[in-house]
């Protein structure tokens, strides 16, 4: 081998230590005499040395270590051995693997054009603040609003706590999975994202409950619930994935589209297969508001009842089905 | 909702018959008491000995079990072997003759007869079966009307315990009713259904039918089973379907007459606060109305509904023949108009009980909703409409409104019509929905 060499401590396939060895012999084990001091506890004081022998070749000899000197592929046990270029052996319960100056690296990846970096929204703190203030204010007016009887402080208490605590755990989980997976937890990020998702879950039913009273729509509504529903989860696992992965922003908004329809469609497997238990309950919109919130006209009744035909051949292909 | 008197198997061996051997002849009668028969009321035991060999159990068989899956009771019309009983004791043979088939079980004992049903009358609850032999003995139908207050005597075998003979009182017709029945202060029991109501001379005064408990029966009119069995004497040999297509045209005569009745007559306004809405329209309608009165809540409902509170027996879960109507009258001084519309929301969410009917019978609910404009008062309506599968041309049809004219007040309503056909149900839903008003 070259005149230089690496000595790798790896865990798993990663590098966790690197040491240049350049003289030679080269002495490895716990002890502070040795050139590369390994911490661990299965390795002896003086466990192993590397050599120059006179060919030139390096060799490394187990100098009478209590647990022995392995080599990894093929496992065998060995008192002395002859490296060669990504030779590994195990000592202890440590894996080393040895490499040449000339060991061939790979392609730099090819990335974006480099620009400056950019504070996402999320990630200012300020965000965050107004975010869950208006997701609180949304849950309480909500609970007032939709609470007819006598004022409940206990309900209110909870439509105040329930979401925080909501937050704290979605944005806790979100943050050990970036934590695992890219060494950061990004919890305020997590958090803003939850609670801009759980605040559009709240507003928009209402909202879209809104707009189809004022207009009088009728049966599309909780197709276009369910849409609304989709886009809000489709956003808001892109942004907590951002945050985990190192994938291509284009390949996430890919594959989350097609997980987000999937799932969209299974939801809805019943209806898109026409399968309809059987049930006595009316299937017409209930939202009843102040008369100022209607904007649809009103038809007047002979017209109401004069288009009711296709009702009738609806129930009667119905009653053909069997 | 009073019940039907159909048993449902009754878990006990069946009881012999009391006293096998007598003759069931209609003579004299034997004993002969001191005292002079005229001045005696008919006595009972006469009676029961003169007739009982008239009366006969009726058995549904179901096919796959080979055993009863109900009882019912019938008595003998004509000396061809057609006997009475209810629609409500054979309507499994009539829905399901694939499945289900009848069978009598004579006084006297012996093996029980195979009967096959002639005709029905669903309306009236009646039917008509024959046996294939010929019945020495008889009851021959005559309508004459006994006073209020005369003595009845009600036969059957009512759960299953032999034949019995209930005393009881006759008082008339049930007033205001939508399907014409008699009543009858006596004891009458599941089991009993299809038997005869007899006068102390052993006439026929009408069928057994329902009961409410508490000596309140219902019997009917004996008239409706002899226009079904002069009907039955000329009928052919039917075949299931045309039972169904029977029971079709008689559901389809019922509502054609509802629907006349109910457009004939105007429909009186009754007054909720500042709205006005359909009040009793009909006689037959049976009208409540009430107010729960709870110091905590910061909101009224007023309800007020009618309904015939009658229905017609198609089979053992589908009912028809029902006209309902509900008013729930909002408002509050305390909420405001958000809040109250919440309220309100939850009011017209929340739909009246459907007619009985299971998945078999009837379709899903298909429904329209739209903005309408009452005379300047704009409701929320939607119109419902779900098809019968065996007998098409008829619906179940169920109007819903809710008034939007004002922020803290306003009146849910609506309205449920079981069996009519698409046209009339629209007619009566116009009609109704026509009657909202608002008086400010």
């Amino acid at each position: 081998m070259d005149e230089v060499i690496f000595l790798e401590v790896l865990e798993g396939d990663i590098v966790h230590a690197r040491h240049r060895l350049e003289r030679f012999p080269a002495s490895v084990g716990r002890a502070y005499t040795n050139d590369v001091i390994l911490d661990d506890p299965k390795v002896s004081a003086e466990h192993l040395r590397i050599e120059r022998r006179e060919d030139g070749a390096l060799v490394l000899r187990d100098v009478g270590s209590h647990n022995g000197t392995y080599r990894v592929e093929p496992w065998a046990p060995l008192a002395e051995l002859e490296l060669a270029p990504d030779t590994r052996v195990a000592v202890g319960d440590t894996v080393l693997r040895f490499r040449a100056r000339n060991h061939p690296v790979e392609d730099t990846v090819i990335g974006q054009a480099p620009t400056a970096p950019r504070a996402r929204v999320f990630e200012r703190p300020r965000t965050f603040s107004l975010a869950l203030l208006a997701l609180l204010c949304a849950s309480l007016l909500e609970e007032y609003l939709s609470n007819y009887g006598r004022t409940d402080w206990g309900e209110l208490m909870v439509a105040l706590v329930a979401p925080l605590g909501l937050i704290l755990l979605w944005a806790g989980g979100w943050s050990v999975a970036s934590r695992i997976a890219r060494r950061q937890f990004h919890y305020r990020a997590h958090a803003t994202i939850a609670t801009l998702v759980l605040l559009c879950g709240l507003v928009l039913p209402v909202l879209l409950t809104l707009v189809g009273f004022s207009l009088g729509v009728g049966s599309g509504l909780p197709l276009l619930h369910h849409a609304a529903f989709l886009g809000l989860m489709g956003w808001g696992l892109y942004w907590h994935l951002r945050y985990v992965t190192r994938w291509d922003p284009r390949r996430l908004v890919r594959v989350l589209t097609v997980v987000t329809l999937v799932f969209g469609v299974l939801s809805r497997a019943d209806d898109l297969l026409g399968n309809e238990s059987f049930s006595e309950a009316l299937d017409f919109p209930r939202t009843l508001l102040p008369p100022a919130f209607r904007v649809a006209g009103a038809r007047p009744v002979e017209d109401f009842f004069e288009d009711t035909s296709s009702l009738q051949e609806q129930v009667d292909a119905l009653a053909r089905e069997e | 909702m009073f019940a039907f008197l159909l048993a449902a198997v009754l878990a006990q061996a069946p009881v012999a018959p009391g006293e096998p051997g007598t003759p069931p002849d209609a003579g004299v009668p034997e004993a002969s008491p001191e005292v002079p028969i005229s001045a005696l009321p008919p006595a009972t035991h006469e009676l029961f000995r003169r007739i009982e060999g008239r009366v006969a159990q009726v058995r549904i068989i179901e096919r796959r079990s080979g055993t009863r899956s109900s009882i019912g009771s019938a008595f003998f019309v004509s000396a061809a072997g057609h006997a009475v009983t209810n629609y409500h004791v054979v309507s499994d043979v009539v829905i399901h003759p694939e499945d289900y088939t009848a069978e009598l079980v004579l006084r006297g004992g012996g093996e029980p007869v195979p009967v096959r049903l002639v005709d029905v009358d669903v309306v009236h609850d009646l039917a008509v079966i024959q046996m294939a032999t010929p019945v020495a003995d008889f009851f021959a139908l005559e309508d004459r009307e006994p006073p209020q207050g005369a003595r009845l005597f009600a036969m059957g075998n009512p759960r299953d315990l032999g034949t019995t003979i209930v005393e009881g009182t006759y008082n008339g017709l049930i007033q205001d009713a939508l399907y014409e029945r008699l009543h009858f202060s006596g004891a009458i029991n599941p089991g009993m259904s299809g038997g005869p109501t007899l006068t102390g001379e052993g006439r026929v005064v009408g069928v057994n039918v329902a009961t409410m408990g508490n000596q309140v029966g219902f019997l009917v009119p004996v008239r409706f089973a002899r226009d079904l069995l002069a009907r039955a004497l000329q009928a052919k040999e039917p075949d299931a379907q045309a039972l169904l297509d029977t029971v079709r045209a008689q559901l389809m005569d019922n509502q054609q007459r509802l629907t006349e009745r109910l457009l004939e007559a105007p429909l009186p306004r009754h007054t909720l606060g500042s709205y006005r809405v359909p009040g009793r329209w009909s006689p037959f309608l049976k009208c409540w109305g009430d107010t729960p009165h709870d110091p905590e809540v910061p909101y009224t409902v007023t309800n007020y509904q009618c309904s015939s509170e009658e229905d017609i027996y198609v089979s053992s879960n589908h009912r028809t023949g029902v006209v309902a109507f509900l008013h729930q009258y909002a408002t509050s001084q305390k909420l405001g108009a958000l809040r109250f519309s919440a309220l309100y929301s939850a009011l017209f969410s929340q739909d009246p009980d459907a007619v009985e009917a299971t998945r078999q019978d009837v379709t899903n609910y298909r429904c329209k909703s739209e903005f309408v404009d009452v005379d300047g008062l704009p409701v929320r309506a939607a119109l419902c409409l779900r098809a019968y599968r065996k007998f098409p041309g008829l619906y179940d049809v169920v109007l819903r409104a809710a008034t939007l004219n004002a922020g803290t007040s306003g009146v849910d309503t609506s309205l449920t019509l079981a069996g009519f056909t698409a046209e009339n149900g629209r007619r009566i839903a116009r009609r109704y929905l026509e009657a909202l008003s608002w008086t400010k």
